[in-house]
């Protein structure tokens, strides 16, 4: 059981690192579509939010952590996008000379 | 007197230390969103200067960059994991592999930043073009690059710049780690030290994973 609990924990990094490698790929062929600016934006950031995900949670393990540290990530992401949103709701209806 | 009698112990709370260390990296994770938002402002506004510059850089150096953090990110983990399975000599090739990695970054980074200062492309004010630093990319008869792109490369090399420093300094910290796994002081018992500085690393990481398509992709 030991045993195969140490070749597991080695096993998962290994199979999270050769997704992001694959996710690295698939960002950069991608990115060669013609779908407009906003479209490959989405798919650029979409892309690269999953490949963070998968360091935060397996890389920095958050999967090990209590439910306080997942909570945290949470108020940190809201933040960010509150600050965003606010942002572009103003400079989106600006005039720009 | 019952103080006495039982002296004090040094109470060491783990998950409690790494708590405060996932704040620490939320406020550096602000840091970067700050210049991300400024990206952002002025991408919207400077669409066609933001594509035309992001053609001037190399696509496919920044993939090789990509994947070396990424091989950096797995190593250290790899590392991590040694020490807490008690194989020191693992642990400390691991962590050694893992410094290598970033300084192939960082050098790679130089030749790049290296080959922009010789387009002129580093800070680029009118005053430094009225002194006859113009750059070959000038169309004559500019005076200046459009204000998009010299936005663009401001923010380029502040947000790359920033990150190397991260990079830079998880590095300095590496070495520390290292020296203290020699003396035995981070060990199986007490990984914490180690294990913080992962975070740190990662994080890194996980900045650059934004940084690339924004910079070397989305033209």
């Amino acid at each position: 059981m030991n045993t195969h609990e140490q070749t597991q924990s080695f096993r998962l990094p290994i199979l999270v690192f050769a997704g992001l490698i694959v996710l690295t790929v698939l960002t950069v062929l991608l990115s060669g579509l013609d779908v407009g600016n906003m479209g490959a934006l989405l798919i650029a950031m979409s892309l690269a939010s999953i490949k963070a995900s998968l360091v935060l949670y397996y890389f920095m393990h958050l999967n090990h952590e209590p439910l306080i540290f997942k909570l945290f990530l949470g108020v940190a992401f809201l933040t960010l996008l509150v600050i965003f949103v606010l942002t572009f709701s103003d400079y989106s209806f600006r005039v720009i000379a | 007197m019952s103080e006495l009698a039982h002296p004090i112990e040094h109470h060491h709370d783990e998950e409690g230390t790494r708590l405060g260390f996932w704040l620490f990296l939320y406020t550096e994770l602000f840091l970067f969103a700050a210049f991300f938002l400024v990206y952002a402002v002025y991408r919207s506004s400077h669409l066609e200067d933001f594509k035309l510059a992001a053609e001037s850089l190399n696509t496919g150096i920044g993939a090789v960059n990509t994947v070396i953090l990424l091989t950096s990110s797995l190593t250290m983990v790899l590392s991590l994991d040694a020490l807490k399975k008690g194989a020191i000599k693992a642990a400390k090739v691991l962590l050694m592999v893992t410094i290598a990695l970033g300084a192939a970054f960082l050098v790679i980074k130089s030749f790049e930043w290296g080959a922009k200062f010789e387009h002129h492309l580093f800070l680029q004010t009118a005053k430094g073009i009225a002194a006859g630093h113009g750059s070959p990319l000038l169309t004559p008869g500019e005076e200046m690059l459009p204000v998009g792109q010299v936005l663009f490369y401001g923010l380029y090399f502040i947000m790359t710049g920033t990150h190397a420093l991260h990079i830079i300094i998880g590095g300095i910290w590496m070495l520390v780690v290292l020296f203290w796994m020699s003396k035995g002081s981070i060990n199986q018992e007490k990984p914490g030290v180690l294990e913080r500085c992962g975070l740190y690393w990662h994080l890194v990481d996980v900045i650059w994973i934004f940084l690339f398509p924004l910079y070397y992709l989305v033209a």
